[in-house]
């Protein structure tokens, strides 16, 4: 785990400034030169595409352990360090972080109102996001985890649908809240630590009381799981995703909600693992409940967002499952779901979004038939609801296998509820399905053109996401293991 | 002449004022010129102060210590002092007969608060924030219109003159204990005597002088009746240059105590809750937004007073670092307030509808400002708030610090409905457009800058309330 190789050139550095400096470059163009912005974006969002990439065909995954290590005392008198690295959890992260900026670029395409702004405050949201991701310094996590948080607030006020204000204040204060518990535990932790370091892995080693650790887990917990939608914190999550444009949705859905699963386990799992075996069987609970309860609620919505919206609060419940086992598959499983569950729901929103944009209604009932008019676009979000369900050959087949498993291992009631709930969710995603896309053709909708292959490229580019992790799920799984396995002996 | 350089900024400031009592005796007042010379004394003064930032040494009798602690409160100080002065080219609130009385008071104030941060004698103290106090008190009724803006002119002089005779009665009451008027003195004495109930409670009683200035809860309800009450540019000087003053004086007051006294750490713990708490809930329904951010610096008080009572060098410096931050930020706010109501008119929030179409740079210094004061990341305020709370950690406040989390979440909601304004709001009616003149667009990018460069980069800065705070003792 503490294997550092100093890479010669700072890549992960980089990364981060491909959107930052994407940034500044679109505040200094002119916001009449839409066409511009939209290059710059697309631009600094596939260079950023590129180095992850490179970033996952570089990483040993043999060697294991965290990898181009950057490290640079920052301030000295308390302890923080600019401290960056990849291991096997957060490198199918960035991954799946820069596809889906990618393709949410992408899809955003045609908008027109005020679009020198939202690119940049996308940006800004991506910035935050990757920053969480590389940083192995706690002062940087949080920084970063809030910086990705604000720019939700104008980007669903601004630009949103359905109750848009509404849901981008409570949204907003949801999970601004959350980081009321996480930085006060992140201080907690740093004063209990001698109060020298925020070095993630230097407070690994001192070795926290059994005290320390279960009150800071539980902050953490709570704190992050408001942004993972775990049950009953999830209620911001339907309502924020139903009034967020296209895009947004999907890099909140897809990528954001990560960035809870993924601050439990960097953080909450890393530093306080008797903390994380004491609360166990709270985060199983949570999360099978999370499972059935997304599945339930999803059954009565009639709005195609809001269904999205349910399923992620179900499908984050079996990443909160995962970690809560403890164990070597349950934890692959879940980082394995959270990267294959981002790939599915920026699908799921994009197609969606597509559908609205065009019929400028997303209420099942009256969609009716879609799949007769527009053939490609149905076949999109039938695809997504598909992986939704895991069906054998998606990526989420194997993410939810391995979960499930070891679930039923280690708390049988859970994982057979948990199993139940997979069924009631392949339920609603049918049902779903049947109405919007099959049945009576709607006749209001028989002259809109589908997709246009421009628009269809970043979805297809999702769909081989999938595809191809499900086929090859080895791929991604040795990379997670080679972390995960030296993991687990703590707990 | 070493002497003289230690009095240099005061000296100056005085020379400042004295000018402009002359220009005040002329006839035909020439609104235009004083203005340019107001500009041209403070920008002179903010490089004196500059310059003798590193000066050390005792003045008179020993009444007056000039150290690293005095001299970077002394340069916030000018520095505010020059950004309200700038801020002033319009001054519609008041009188063209006064302007001149208007910089005077200016100078006055700016030079009694330096003298406070300087003065290491309980009776100097007194005098000078005083002379302070009444400057402030002729100040704030000096705006032209109503009737009631003479009101709060009268609860401000109410509320401060009773703060100050507490304050005196506390003076006495630490002479008593204490054999002495010297602050180093006290500091030598007063930890042994501290579990006195009479230490106690005049350590507490002369701190009231400071809570009042700093707007502190219970000493607080002055404070959104002037600010509304004030025309906006003496609102801007009193929240952003008087404030530095208090949380210095604060400082220096919590630092005689020693550091062992758990009965005022109960009691600042108590205040600094209620002063979150107080002020962040009020503020949530408030429709005018100088009163808005005088419920929101009740607030800060509170988040100044996390880092204050740990009573150690690191929650000094904590406070420190809070408070330049909270000078960047909050004037940021109030240039934008002075800049959209130029005409002198208290600003409804409401009106900043559509501000990001009106002035986009504007409304981008505002946004920052205003998530400087909520303290999100990547501005000074966080990072402001991050130290303070880690001080308040060390010393093992864990409550403590999630309640000031709490309250930053709610604040996070008032703070958004006056950003909602700015770019989400259609405006009801056609506004005046914003006239930005080139000295507002250069302030906006600096503050933006600054307040991001705190932000990201805390090192040197904090390295220096650092070295400031241990020179205190």
């Amino acid at each position: 785990m503490t294997a550092m190789n100093m890479a010669g050139f700072p890549i992960l550095t980089t990364i981060l400034m491909t959107t930052i400096v994407g940034l500044l470059v679109i505040i200094f163009i002119p916001p009449e030169k839409t066409k511009l912005i939209k290059q710059v974006s697309l631009a600094s969002a596939s260079l950023g595409l590129v180095l992850c990439l490179w970033l996952y065909h570089a990483y040993d995954f043999q060697k294991g352990g965290l990898q181009f290590v950057e490290r640079v005392l920052w301030v000295k008198s308390i302890g923080i360090y600019w401290f960056n690295g990849v291991d096997g959890i957060n490198l199918p992260m960035m991954l799946l972080t820069s596809v889906v900026l990618f393709t949410g670029v992408w899809t955003m395409w045609e908008l027109e109102h005020r679009v020198k702004e939202f690119f940049a405050l996308m940006f800004l949201l991506v910035a935050g996001v990757y920053g969480v991701f590389m940083s192995m310094d706690l002062f940087w996590i949080f920084v970063w985890y809030d910086v990705s948080l604000f720019p939700m607030y104008p980007l669903i006020a601004i630009w949103g649908g359905t109750r848009k204000e509404y849901g981008a204040m409570k949204l907003t204060l949801y999970l601004l809240a959350g980081s009321a518990f996480i930085l006060p535990a992140i201080l907690f932790l740093w004063a209990k630590g001698g109060g020298h370091t925020f070095d993630l892995f230097m407070l690994q080693k001192i070795g926290f009381t059994p005290y320390v650790q279960n009150v800071a887990f539980l902050m953490l917990y709570l704190g992050f799981g408001i942004l993972a939608a775990v049950w009953p914190f999830h209620t911001w999550s339907p309502v924020g995703h139903v009034a967020a444009p296209t895009a947004v949705s999907m890099i909140h859905a897809g990528v954001l909600m990560k960035l809870g699963a993924y601050g439990v386990l960097r953080i909450g799992m890393t530093l306080c693992p008797q903390g994380a075996v004491y609360w166990s069987h709270l985060m199983a609970l949570l999360g099978t409940i999370g499972i059935i309860y997304g599945a339930i609620a999803g059954l009565g919505q009639t709005d195609l967002k809001y269904v999205i919206g349910y399923s992620s609060v179900s499908h984050m419940g079996i990443v909160g499952l995962g970690l809560a086992t403890l164990s070597v598959n349950g934890i692959n499983g879940a980082v394995f779901q959270m990267f294959a569950h981002g790939i599915m729901t920026a699908l799921f929103f994009s197609s969606v979004g597509f559908i609205y944009d065009r019929t400028h209604t997303k209420i099942i009932p009256e969609l009716g038939g879609l799949s007769k008019t527009m053939p490609v676009a149905s076949s999109f979000f039938i695809f997504a609801a598909l992986a939704g369900i895991g069906v054998p050959l998606m990526a989420s087949f194997w993410a939810e296998l391995l979960v499930l498993t070891a679930a039923v291992k280690a708390f049988p009631v859970a994982g057979i509820l948990a199993c139940m709930g997979m069924i009631l969710s392949a339920l609603f995603m049918l049902r779903v399905v049947q109405r919007t896309f099959y049945g009576e053709k709607n006749p209001r909708w028989e002259h809109i053109p589908d997709v246009s292959k421009f628009l269809a490229v970043p979805r297809v580019i999702l769909m081989s996401c999938i595809l191809f992790f499900g086929l090859f799920p080895k791929v991604m799984l040795d990379v997670i293991q080679s972390t995960v396995i030296p993991f687990v002996t703590r707990f | 002449m070493t002497d003289f350089m230690l009095f240099l900024p005061e000296l100056f400031f005085i020379l400042g004022a004295l000018l402009f009592f002359i220009f005040s005796l002329r006839k035909t007042p020439n609104p235009a010129g004083y203005h340019r010379w107001a500009v041209v004394l403070a920008a002179a003064g903010l490089l004196v102060t500059v310059a003798s930032s590193h000066q050390e040494g005792m003045l008179f009798f020993n009444c007056y210590r000039v150290d690293l602690f005095s001299q970077v409160f002394k340069v916030l100080m000018a520095l505010g002092t020059i950004w309200v002065i700038f801020s002033s080219g319009e001054l519609k609130g008041i009188d063209t007969r006064q302007h001149a009385e208007y910089y005077f008071l200016i100078f006055v104030c700016t030079l009694a608060m330096m003298m406070l941060v300087s003065s290491v004698e309980l009776l100097t103290i007194y005098v000078s924030i005083e002379l302070s106090s009444y400057s402030l008190y002729l100040l704030v009724p000096m705006r032209r219109g109503e009737e009631r803006y003479f009101e709060c002119g009268i609860k401000y002089f109410m509320i401060g003159v009773t703060a100050s005779g507490l304050m005196l009665f506390g003076i006495s009451l630490l002479f008593g204990v204490g054999h002495t008027t010297y602050v180093p003195q006290l500091i030598k004495v007063l930890p042994t005597v501290i579990s006195q109930p009479a230490a106690i409670v005049g350590l507490v009683l002369a701190l009231a002088g400071f809570f009042f200035k700093l707007a502190v809860f219970p000493f607080h309800i002055w404070a959104p009746d002037v600010y509304q009450g004030a025309c906006n540019q003496v609102t801007t000087y009193i929240a952003t240059v008087s404030k530095m003053a208090a949380a210095a004086m604060i400082i220096r007051f919590a630092g005689i105590s020693g550091g062992a006294s758990p009965a005022m750490i109960k009691l600042l713990i108590v205040l600094s809750i209620a002063s979150m708490t107080f002020g962040n809930l009020v503020a949530l329904i408030q429709k005018d937004i100088k009163r808005l951010l005088a419920y929101s610096s009740i607030a800060h008080a509170g988040y100044i007073l996390i880092g204050i009572l740990t009573l150690n060098s690191q929650g000094y410096a904590a406070a420190m670092y809070y408070a330049a931050a909270y000078l960047i930020m909050n004037y940021s706010v109030f240039m934008v307030i002075m800049k959209v109501a130029d005409d002198g008119h208290n600003l409804q929030i409401k009106e900043l509808a559509g501000l990001h179409k009106r002035s986009p740079l504007l409304a981008m210094t505002l946004m920052l400002g205003l998530f400087g004061l909520a303290g999100i990341p990547p501005t000074a305020g966080f990072t402001g708030k991050f130290l303070v709370f880690a001080a308040a950690l060390g010393k093992g406040y864990l409550y403590l610090v999630i309640i000031g989390m709490v309250n930053a979440t709610i604040s996070l909601y008032y703070y958004l409905i006056v950003f909602k304004a700015a770019y989400l709001l259609k405006p009801v009616k056609e506004y005046p457009p914003v006239r930005v003149d080139f000295w507002t667009q250069f302030m906006s990018f600096a503050l933006v800058i600054m307040s991001i460069y705190l932000g990201v980069f805390p090192d040197r800065f904090l390295s220096l309330t650092e070295a400031a705070a241990r020179s205190l003792f």
